[in-house]
Formats: structure tokens, C-alpha cells, sequence
């Protein structure tokens, strides 16, 4: 392909554009508004995710030891729990610093002159949350260990809302991103509809399809880049908005930083690039048939 | 001897069985100008659109230069199409662009360049008598003018048939006559023309090679022709 050719393509996909005024603003719209809906629930999406690993990694299992134990006894205990499959980290918590711990939490006061009631207790993080029962169930068989907690129920409950969450998000944003599609693909119909004329003309002078198509594919390309570069850029805007307001208010919930979603605009973008060439080449293959 | 076109046992039967052309065989050398005459629905727009290879012939063969066309893979055709010019009755040029850009945008297709196309184009439009309204668009213009214009985006690439679907059929007698006298120009140039028409007058009075069509059947082929209407 010569230089000038593509010169042309890019020349005539501007001109194009411009001439369309009306219809690219409609086509860049359309492109925008597709691109917000399905960056909102991708954010939704992202964020739940975010949040459900966030919770997912602070469960972990507490094992109490029996008042008795000595030093040999607890270390083998800690092997023991060590040498268990899927153990990522065991962190040894002595009677005395649990006292202290519990002192913050409720006040020195109140346990001032009682003798210290609480037993020594390993912390056990595993690699993946779903071993959780699993692993506290082979810690309780170790002798010496006296009780083992790690938020049954809770767990499981979490499990399963963190699955839904992330089926659901995913399947609104399959919807969408069909959605997004159509109402692409349809916009650029309309245009290469308005220049079936050209396109018939072009054919018959002799011109190959891709010599036809490519202006057509860049205007498509250039309406997707600019529709969601304006997504992107209101998506931005709200949700740096939202964040703030979410970290001011509810501090518990810590959103997904704002850096991150900067990941995902870049793929938004060759997204709506993506869609507008597919869209348009979509859109063009009836009118080539000359 | 390599003809200019040759049709062999040629028919077309559109889907839903309609029959457009009916066993044609027919040779048209380099340099002729035919006239290719019937009525309505005789098959005339068919005959071109399987020159032009815009269709298919269900059956026979069809040879363009030498080359069998029905032979051409579909990448193949924009090439085939470069060495034939098409005009059409309704002109079909493009009403966003000037005169000179209708011309250029012919020569700017099959990827000429910018040179040639500011040498070829003024040349061309000089020839069929445009000159002075290189920036007008074709609103502007007459329908003669128009066809001109067409005329000029067929013959700007050097195409070795020129093929005319009712070139006329838009235009008044004297208008009709002035393309005619461009049309006989540039065959004496030594284009090869077909030209379907209605114009009974106007083929009367060129006397060149008519063929008639009636039913999708050849049924009149005759050097220095006249129009008839009926055999």
C-alpha cells in the first residue's frame, strides 16, 4: 500500500466525519454512553471484587492452646501446624501479649489484679480463604490445641455472596458489552448507509474492497477512540468523586485506588476503538457486494 | 484472432427463475461501437452487468481481452473493472464533490498518481468540453453537462471498453446528440463501445453495429444497423 493511499484514507475518514457532523456527534454519543454504562458496572464489578478479596484475606484461624502446654509441646505444635498444606503464615500470640491486646480493646481498668485468663494462641493465614475449614479442621486434631476459631459460618457466607457478586457482575457486563455493539454497529450503519452511493460508485470505477473500507474502518475507529475517550474521562471524574466520598464517610469500605482503574481505562479505550472498526467493517460488507 | 469480448452459450436465469438471457454467443472486436437495442426487459441491462461482472452468467462462458471472466476470483474483479469505463443514465456522481474531483476521485481509486491526475484530469475534461466548469458540482450543472462529467470519470483511466446503460435516457434529443458525437470522438480513438439504448432516431442515423435483444434471445445482429422495432 503507498503512502498516499493511506494519506487518502486518513484524509477522507476526516472529511467524512466532519461532513457527517451530526450523525459522528450521534455515533460518538452512542459510543460514550455505551462505554459509561459498561464502565460503571465494570467498576461496580472491580470494585466488589476488590472489596470481597479484601475481606476474603483477612479471615484467618485462631488456635488456642490448652493451659498446660510447655515449651516442647508448643513447638511442636507449631511444626505441626506449619507442616499442614496450604498454611502461608502461623504467628505465635503468648498469654501475655494477648493480655495486652485485650487490655487495649476494653480498657486497663477493668482488668486491673485479675490473673491473666487468657491461654497462648497460634494466628494461622492460609493461602487461599477457601481452605479455611478445611485447614482449621486438621489443626483441631493436633494435641494441645484446645479450641480453634476462625468465624465458621461467616466464612462460608462470605464465600458464597463474593461468588454471586462476581457471577452477576460479569453477566451484566457480557449484556452490556453486547449492547454496546449493537448500538455501535447501528450508528456506523446509518452512515455507511448515507454513502452507499460512493461505496457503489467506488466499485464500479474498480476499486479493491479494502480500498473502500478503510476510510470507512478509520472513521469508525476514530468515533470509538473519541466516544471513550469521553467515557473515560467522565468515568474518571466520578469515580475519583466517589471514592472520596466513600472514604470520607464510610471508612471501613476501602474502594479499589483510582491508580488501578487507569489499568482498565486503557482497555476501555481499545475496546471502543475495537468496536467502532468492527462496527463499521460490520456494517459496509452488504454494501460491497457490487 | 483475440476478441475484444466474446460471449459463448451464454444464459442467466435470476433466482426465482426469471430468464434475463437465453444462449447468447456474440464476438465484439477491438474499436467497435455497437448499439445494443430492445425492449424493456429484453435482457439489454443483464448483457452489461455480466460484461461488467456485476453478475454472473448461469451458464457459458464469457471472454473480456482473452480472459475468462466468469473464471475471476472476487479480488480479481476491481482489476477487470479498471480496463472497462461505466456510464449509467442517472450520471451517479457524487454531488459532494467539484467537476475535477468527480474526475480525480476515478484516478485516486485505482491509486494514480498525483501527477498524472493533475496532467490526465484538465486533459480529459478539455475533451468532453468542461474546462470552464472544473469547480462546479454537478448540481450546477445540466443533465448533459452531467453526463459529461460521467462520461469523463469512464474514459480517465484509458479503459478498453467503455460500456453505456441508456446514457440518453435523461436528456433532451439535442443534448442526446452532443454525447453521441463524444461517444462516436472517442471511439474513433479507437475505444471499443457498447451502448444500450431506447433512442431510435439517434441509432438510426449513426448506422453502426446494432444487436437486438427480445425475450433474453439475440435476435438481430447486423453491421451499419438501423433501430426497428419489431422483426
Amino acid at each position: 500500500m503507498k503512502l498516499r493511499t493511506i494519506r487518502y484514507f486518513f484524509k477522507e475518514a476526516f472529511v467524512n466525519l466532519f461532513r457527517n457532523g451530526w450523525m459522528s456527534l450521534a455515533s460518538i454519543g452512542a459510543v460514550a454512553s455505551a462505554l459509561i454504562i459498561f464502565g460503571s458496572f465494570l467498576i461496580i464489578s472491580i470494585n466488589f471484587d476488590y472489596i470481597a478479596k479484601n475481606v476474603e484475606s483477612q479471615v484467618e484461624i485462631t488456635a488456642y492452646l490448652e493451659d498446660s502446654v510447655n515449651q516442647l509441646v508448643l513447638n511442636q505444635v507449631e511444626y505441626k501446624i506449619k507442616s499442614i498444606d496450604g498454611v502461608k503464615e502461623v504467628v505465635f500470640v503468648s498469654k501475655e501479649q494477648a493480655l495486652e491486646e485485650f487490655k487495649k480493646q476494653v480498657g486497663e481498668e477493668l482488668l486491673e489484679g485479675i490473673e491473666n485468663p487468657l491461654p497462648h494462641s497460634f494466628r494461622i493465614k492460609v493461602e487461599t480463604p477457601q481452605e479455611v475449614a478445611a485447614v482449621a479442621e486438621k489443626i483441631q486434631q493436633i494435641p494441645g490445641v484446645e479450641e480453634v476459631k476462625y468465624g465458621k459460618g461467616v466464612v462460608e457466607k462470605l464465600f458464597k455472596i463474593t461468588h454471586w457478586v462476581r457471577l452477576v457482575g460479569f453477566a451484566i457486563m457480557v449484556i452490556f458489552a453486547i449492547i454496546s455493539i449493537f448500538i455501535i454497529s447501528n450508528t456506523i450503519r446509518i452512515t455507511v448507509f448515507a454513502r452507499r452511493r460512493e461505496i457503489n460508485i467506488m466499485k464500479y470505477i474498480g476499486a479493491t474492497d479494502w480500498f473502500v473500507r478503510w476510510p470507512f474502518l478509520i472513521e469508525g475507529m476514530l468515533l470509538g477512540f473519541t466516544g471513550s475517550l469521553i467515557a473515560i474521562v467522565l468515568l474518571t471524574v466520578g469515580y475519583n468523586y466517589l471514592y472520596e466520598m466513600v472514604k470520607l464517610n464510610i471508612p471501613i469500605i476501602s474502594l479499589l485506588p483510582i491508580e488501578e482503574f487507569y489499568d482498565y481505562s486503557l482497555g476501555l479505550l481499545t475496546i471502543g476503538t475495537f468496536l467502532g472498526a468492527f462496527g463499521s467493517g460490520f456494517s459496509i460488507k452488504k454494501f460491497l457486494r457490487v | 484472432m483475440l476478441h475484444m469480448i466474446e460471449m459463448i452459450g451464454v444464459s442467466k436465469v435470476y433466482p426465482g427463475g426469471c430468464i434475463a438471457l437465453k444462449d447468447i454467443n456474440v464476438k465484439i472486436e477491438k474499436g467497435e461501437f455497437v448499439f445494443l437495442v430492445g425492449p424493456t426487459g429484453a435482457g439489454k441491462s443483464t448483457f452489461l452487468k455480466l460484461i461488467f461482472r456485476e453478475e454472473l452468467p448461469t451458464r457459458g462462458q464469457i471472454f473480456i481481452g482473452g480472459k475468462n471472466i466468469t473464471r475471476l476470483k472476487p479480488k480479481e474483479v476491481p482489476y477487470l473493472r479498471r480496463k472497462l469505463g461505466v456510464v449509467f443514465q442517472d450520471f451517479r456522481l457524487l454531488p459532494q464533490k467539484t467537476v475535477y474531483e468527480n474526475v480525480a476521485f476515478a484516478m485516486e481509486v485505482v491509486e494514480a498518481s498525483p501527477r498524472e491526475i493533475k496532467k490526465r484530469v484538465p486533459k480529459i475534461l478539455e475533451m468532453v468540453g468542461l474546462s470552464h466548469k472544473m469547480n462546479a458540482r454537478p448540481h450546477e450543472l445540466s443533465g448533459g453537462e452531467q453526463q459529461r462529467v460521467a462520461l469523463a470519470r469512464a474514459l480517465v483511466n484509458n479503459p478498453d471498453v467503455v460500456i453505456a446503460d441508456e446514457p440518453t435516457g435523461n436528456l433532451d434529443p439535442d443534448t442526446s446528440w452532443e454525447i453521441m458525437e463524444l461517444f462516436n470522438e472517442i471511439n474513433k480513438n479507437g475505444t471499443t463501445l457498447i451502448v444500450a439504448t431506447h433512442a431510435k432516431e439517434l441509432v438510426d442515423a449513426m448506422r453502426k453495429r446494432v444487436l437486438q435483444l427480445e425475450n433474453g434471445r439475440l435476435v438481430r445482429d447486423e453491421e451499419r444497423g438501423v433501430y426497428r422495432g419489431e422483426t
